[in-house]
């Protein structure tokens, strides 16, 4: 039973950290139709910034986290600038973003290849990791409670960013029909750059933790595989999908790992998506999108 | 006369929209009819049910005695039903040729051995399937076309072109859904030419869509019109014409373009 | 005849562009955007060299089994779930080739799990790879110019006019998931002849995504593209190798640049042919182009 209650809250923990980038991915995609895959990027991005500035300027955790989630941000408006834009802007055809974010994806973790180098990094010890004991009825650590509480924290602000605030009501309303959004006077491009800084940021946040969880290197980006499952799972373009489909995965990984073999979770992770979208093709939360006749 | 297509107590609910209402009518072999009715009455959605792209909710539909209700959409087609499309569907980057081709092949068949080694009765077939593509193209005036891309013909061209791939599928049944939208009168008038060549022609029953009434009127001997799902009156034009539900659909929902 | 070296990249084009022309089918022709292709490849390596190794199989018959073995599993997985459209298949793409890699590093008594296999008996000479790229080429042109190549690229259009056409349009992206596996196992299984020795990682979601910008850069529904691609990025590949470091960053950028500038690849969807050269001489001379091609009301 305690085993279980740990598995349990490590499983929501994990899951706290997908959500973060699951959401991103699922916001950019509720606004462009597409998959992108150099999400990934800006997490490794974020980690990186965190760590240079934890190791070389000798900084704070909340100044290198803070300089983490501004820069993941701004790379990630940079990178829709530099590759999106003018491909969206010259065609409609979603298949050239996907494809140019496998190239983008690419070049930002080689970039990181070439200038720190491929060997793993481990962050200074900025976040305690010490175990805690929960009411005597199970232990974890404090790791695990404080990336589930700092998830928390982002998604309600992500929540309140969309649902009271003026982009925010543009960004739900894009996310309907983005053209419609154009004509009725909002500002596309600056909307689609609020979109891709609040995605980036939010990698970032999840990449510090992932960076603390697995160690730092240019591949970490890599995991948002999981991510972009946990989005499917809960519905493309759906938030509160990703958030579900997230929680879903991190609790699947871990009883996996904790009760049957470490190296069966990413396997479980993969039969959990494809009996997910055998049975419900557009995900949990997913729209059914009948194609007019 | 025999009943070729029958449809009868058909529902179907979008949601909470009653989208089809108790539909029934019967179409007689050789038949050249027209379903019409005001924007949003339900006529597309009967072409959808009839062709199996959504499922019904109730009733039955029976083509040539055999029940066709829970067919998908291939095997509806290749019991000998073909339709065109209101917002054409043609495959705008192939050649208008390649358009009719890929209709025309399934009645041309060869094994799968046979596409991959080029051998057999591949070339034979293919003549046949091209030289037949090029008369239906022909047929439609379409001949000096056939090597252009169907998305860079002029509008009234590609409708033409939809109309000779679904000839191309040699069916006893064509539906037409709306094949004179966007045409300019002049379009029209040869559209409805080739409307009553190719069912006198090709021996052909015929149920086409029009949103304007007194096109129907002029090519259809058979009449039928729908209003918010249900049908309200079938008949030959005059009856249609001067039935006061069809009058207060049209009159009280939009007026009919001169 | 040639160098060791050149041979060797003979061999190596002979096998991309094998499984190249497997994606090409499948994301190309059929319009199935695919990012676990190479999990087929190393279906078809593992299948052919446990075969050939423990069950004392003749290699040419591994290698047919290979192929035989991707295809089959690409058939049994493609029913169920290229029922997915669009992002979601390609996305349980991912899955599925990533599961293929990681059961064969989880099956410890028979793959030797991420240890590898080695001392892979080395069939793959020049002639066999040569043989085989041409046999299947030929074979892959002959399937796009018949009546299979018109139903695939009916599918990929328009899905709904499709099957408005006659087509089983759920079958016909299952047979084109088979065929392309095919390709992909056979090339993995010479591969493995190749480089007598195999091992899961080299089959990971890098060398998919390889396997699929290859395809876009040579342009999408184009098979002459496809080859003309694989010949481009194998040889710059190569000819990168010194600055190996940079490598992967140019080759990132490059499919971003294709993207902005020329996204329908360096063919578009033409290929290479009678048309395409009497359209070139037609476009290099403009005045003709006025005459040919000129609106006849």
């Amino acid at each position: 039973m305690e085993t279980v209650l740990q598995q349990v809250i490590n499983g929501l923990s994990l899951g706290s950290v997908y959500a973060l980038i699951a959401v991103g991915y699922s916001l950019v995609y509720s606004i462009l139709l597409f998959s992108n895959f150099a999400h990934g990027g800006f997490l490794v991005i974020g980690g990186y910034i965190c760590y240079f500035i934890l190791r070389s300027i000798g900084g704070g955790i909340w100044i290198a986290s803070l300089a983490a989630l501004m820069g993941a941000g701004f790379c990630a408006v940079l990178t829709e600038k530099l590759a999106y834009k003018p491909i969206r802007e010259r065609t409609n055809v979603t298949l050239y973003l996907l494809i140019a974010s496998m190239g983008m994806s690419i070049v930002i973790e080689n970039i990181f290849v070439i200038i720190a180098g491929g060997r793993f990094r481990a962050l200074p010890p900025v976040i305690p990791t010490q175990p805690v004991s929960l009411f005597g009825i199970a232990t974890t650590s404090m790791f695990d409670i404080l990336s589930l509480v700092t998830a928390v924290v982002f998604l309600s602000g992500l929540q309140i960013f969309l649902t009271r605030t003026k982009w925010g009501l543009a960004i739900r309303a894009a996310a309907y029909d983005l053209r419609v959004a154009g004509l009725m006077g909002v500002n596309v491009n600056r909307l689609i750059s609020i979109v891709f800084f609040t995605a980036g940021l939010l990698a970032a946040v999840g990449g510090i933790f992932l960076s603390v969880r697995y160690t730092l290197y240019p591949q970490l980006g890599l995991i948002t595989i999981k991510a972009f499952i946990a989005a499917v799972i809960g519905g493309l373009g759906s938030l509160p999908g990703a958030v579900v489909g997230s929680l879903i995965l991190g609790l699947a990984e871990m009883l996996t790992a904790g009760f049957i073999s470490s190296q069966m979770r990413d396997l479980v992770v993969f039969l959990l998506l494809v009996i997910t979208l055998l049975i419900r093709p557009t995900g949990l939360f997913g729209k059914d999108v009948k194609e007019k006749v | 006369m025999t009943p070729i297509l029958e449809v009868s107590g058909v529902n179907k609910f979008f949601g909470g929209v009653h989208a089809v209402v108790d539909m029934d009518f019967v179409l007689e072999k050789g038949m050249l009819a027209g379903l019409i009715g005001p924007n949003g009455a339900g006529k597309t959605t009967v072409f959808n049910l009839i062709t199996g792209i959504y499922p019904l909710e109730t009733g039955h539909i029976t083509f040539k005695g055999e029940d066709i209700s829970s067919l998908k959409s291939y095997e509806v087609i290749g019991r000998g039903i073909a339709r065109t499309f209101q917002n054409l569907r043609l495959f705008q980057r192939s050649s208008a040729l390649e358009n009719v081709m890929t209709a025309c092949q399934q009645h041309h068949h060869y094994s799968f051995l046979e596409a991959v080694t080029h051998l057999g009765r591949w070339k034979k077939t293919e003549t046949d399937i091209r030289l037949r593509s090029m008369e239906l193209l022909d047929r439609v005036g379409l001949a000096d076309r056939a090597d252009q891309a169907a998305g860079t013909l002029p509008y009234g061209y590609q409708r033409r072109l939809e109309i000779a791939r679904a000839l191309a599928l040699e069916p006893e049944l064509l539906l037409l859904d709306e094949p004179a939208a966007g045409m300019n009168p002049e379009e029209v008038l040869e559209l409805n030419e080739l409307i009553k060549e190719i069912h006198s022609d090709f021996k052909l029953t015929i149920l086409v869509i029009e949103h304007h009434m007194e096109l129907v009127m002029e090519i259809c001997p058979h009449v039928i019109c729908m209003n918010f799902g249900a049908k309200i009156a079938e008949g030959n034009p005059e009856t249609i014409q001067n039935h006061p539900e069809v009058l207060r659909a049209y009159l009280g929902e939009e007026v009919p373009e001169a | 005849m040639f160098g060791g070296y050149t041979e060797g990249i003979i061999i190596l084009l002979c096998i991309n562009s094998i499984a190249a022309m497997g994606v090409s089918l499948l994301t190309g022709f059929t319009g199935i955007f695919t990012l676990g292709h190479a999990g087929y490849m190393a279906l078809g390596a593992y299948v052919s060299s446990l075969l050939i190794m423990k069950a004392g199989m003749p290699w040419l018959a591994g290698i047919f089994l290979g192929g035989t073995g991707a295809m089959l599993v690409a058939w049994l997985v493609g029913i169920p779930t290229l029922k997915l459209m669009g992002d979601y298949y390609a996305i349980a793409s991912i899955g599925l080739g990533e599961a293929i890699r990681l059961i064969l590093e989880n099956w410890q008594s028979v793959t030797r799990g991420a240890r590898g296999v080695p001392g892979i008996p080395p069939y793959t000479t020049l002639p066999v790879a040569l043989a085989f790229f041409l046999v299947m080429a030929f074979a892959m042109f002959c399937l796009i110019n018949s009546r299979y190549g018109r139903a695939f690229k009916a599918c990929r259009d328009d899905y709904l006019a499709a099957s408005l056409l006659g087509f089983n349009t759920a079958k016909l992206r299952v047979l084109s998931l088979a065929i392309s596996g095919f390709y992909c196992g056979v090339a993995g299984a010479l591969l493995a002849g190749f480089l007598s020795f195999i091992q899961p990682i080299m089959f990971d979601m890098i060398k998919s995504t390889e396997l699929t910008s290859v395809v876009v850069f040579g342009g999408l529904g184009s098979m002459s593209g496809t080859l003309i691609g694989t010949g481009i990025i194998t040889l710059v590949t190569e000819l990168f190798r010194p600055i190996s470091q940079y490598r992967m960053l140019i080759y990132g950028a490059v499919i971003v640049i294709i993207m902005i500038f020329r996204p329908e690849g360096i063919m578009g969807q033409k290929e290479l042919g009678k048309t395409f050269f009497r359209d070139l001489t037609r476009r290099l001379k403009p005045a003709d182009k006025r005459h040919g091609g000129g609106v006849k009301r």
